[in-house]
């Protein structure tokens, strides 16, 4: 059942214009990919490795909690129009398992930006001339981290866009909470327990390599599980008791 | 009829968050330097010479992004008024012009807007004299940074209140608004004719002031086309 409810929920999404906010992942990965500035950079570093850094800055800091946001925002906008909450759940369908469609779905579609987010890594070294070898792994275990450190924050936007039936409420949560990331990060001990930072730790090529994860597993358990759970089972409950 | 349209428009605004917005944005870029110089006071102090220049530099970093994502939000949220409760057709069916409900919208706006201006001004003023970062206040400074990034933002806001008025999904001028805010962001690499560079206050020319007249005549022609543009619209 839950896999027609997906099917459902990817139904109202595809004829929506869900489709330029998926673009605007690698539109920004080309942008600060073209902008960087690797002839600086004359150093032994793999000029990928320079070039992606770039680009995570902006990208993992600002771009990716903030779509997160919107997206979810997107995946409840049916539902708060004319009534459609009272139709989705007068169907033989459980609130738990629409819910859960609704959050399998978000995380797909972020993995797919984050799939276009590594293509345009691509296009922009290419197109930047750049020689040396694909560090295949490392990119690799940064895509699928920063994909890992969204599930909280798209678990807490979820929530709030259940809430709220305009856009501009949930986004200013979100926000409220990427804003002081941009600080965050920089700091040794607010960095590594800051959900919003954790996107950025998680993708910006710098600490232990040779771990499946640039940050340590208590980090990826504690914080970005931890919120996770929070934020999951609170906008679970809300939405069992959410009058429609 | 003007001001009893600001009337309606300062009505319907109540209880739904845009006074508590209005306070949260220079609240916010205040706060941030609050726990910034909270964890490392001396440190930060070491940093330079002239404590103020270097505190008014600090809270400059977020005024730009604090301002961009503000307008984000606003002109989303006063379209979603009319939107949510489909009253665009109830609003125009009045004696009103449409030129003139569009007129009440930015300037309802632009007032917020100002408001948190004057606020940044007294919390970044109030928080460095907390500080005690030295008895020579740099006012001009102070009040150039609080008050041209929104001179300089209302292109911004012009471009933003159309995109909202004109869209049934609000989910578009959101994410204008996500790579506005990236723009905003990376202004130090881009051209100096690049509207969301401007609250940043650099050009190419080191005048922080050409960018509020730029503000104040693009910003003007941008609310011109977005006004005209919504007046030749049907409503839904």
């Amino acid at each position: 059942m839950l896999f027609s409810i997906i099917q459902s929920e990817w139904y109202k999404l595809r004829k929506s214009k869900i489709i330029f906010i998926i673009l605007a992942g690698p539109l920004v990965g080309l942008f600060t990919g073209l902008n960087s500035n690797i002839a600086a950079e004359n150093g032994e570093l793999n000029k990928w490795y320079f070039i992606f850094m770039m680009m995570t800055l902006t990208y993992a800091l600002l771009f990716l909690p903030l779509v997160t946001g919107v997206l979810a925002g997107f995946i409840c906008r049916y539902e708060h129009q004319e009534g459609g909450w009272k139709q989705l759940l007068s169907l033989p369908v459980t609130r738990g398992r629409v819910y859960m469609a609704k959050f399998i779905l978000l995380m797909g579609l972020v993995f797919f930006i984050q799939l276009l987010f590594l293509a345009s890594l691509y296009t922009a070294g290419l197109i930047k001339g750049v020689q040396d070898p694909f560090p295949m792994q490392i990119v690799w275990k940064s895509i699928f981290g920063g994909w890992i450190a969204t599930f909280p924050l798209v678990a807490l936007q979820l929530w709030m866009s259940m809430i709220w039936k305009s856009f501009a409420a949930p986004f200013t949560v979100n926000v409220i909470g990427t804003l002081p990331a941009i600080l965050a990060v920089n700091s040794e001990t607010f960095g590594p327990i800051y959900p919003w930072g954790q996107p950025f730790l998680m993708m910006y090529i710098g600490g232990g390599t040779d771990a499946v994860f640039f940050i340590p597993w208590e980090q990826v358990l504690g914080v970005v599980g931890g919120s996770f759970l929070i934020f999951f089972t609170g906008g679970l409950l809300y939405f069992k008791r959410k009058m429609v | 009829m003007i001001r009893r349209l600001l009337q309606v428009d300062f009505m319907k605004m109540k209880r739904k968050g845009f006074w508590f917005l209005t306070f949260l944005g220079p609240f916010g870029v205040v706060a941030l330097q609050m726990v910034n110089y909270g964890l490392r006071k001396d440190y930060l102090l070491q940093q330079s010479e002239d404590n103020w220049g270097h505190y008014l530099g600090n809270i400059t970093v977020f005024t730009p992004l604090a301002l961009v994502l503000g307008i984000v939000i606003l002109t989303s949220f006063i379209a979603s008024v009319e939107n949510e409760t489909n009253a665009w057709k109830q609003l125009l069916a009045l004696p009103v012009s449409k030129l003139s409900v569009y007129l009440s919208k930015f300037t309802v706006l632009a007032g917020l807007l100002f408001v948190s201006s004057i606020l940044l001004a007294v919390f970044t003023l109030s928080f460095g004299i907390f500080l005690n970062l030295g008895e020579q206040i740099p006012w001009i400074e102070l009040l150039k940074d609080s008050f041209y990034p929104f001179f300089a933002g209302l292109p911004v806001l012009a471009l933003h209140l159309w995109i909202a008025t004109v869209s049934t999904n609000q989910g578009i001028p959101i994410t204008v608004g996500v790579l506005g805010t990236i723009l905003t962001y990376s202004s130090y690499v881009l051209p100096d004719w690049v509207i969301w560079k401007w609250p940043s206050l650099n050009n190419g020319w080191n005048e922080p002031v050409i960018n509020v007249w730029l503000g104040i005549g693009i910003g003007l022609l941008l609310y011109i086309g977005g006004m005209l543009d919504f007046a030749r619209r049907d409503v839904k």
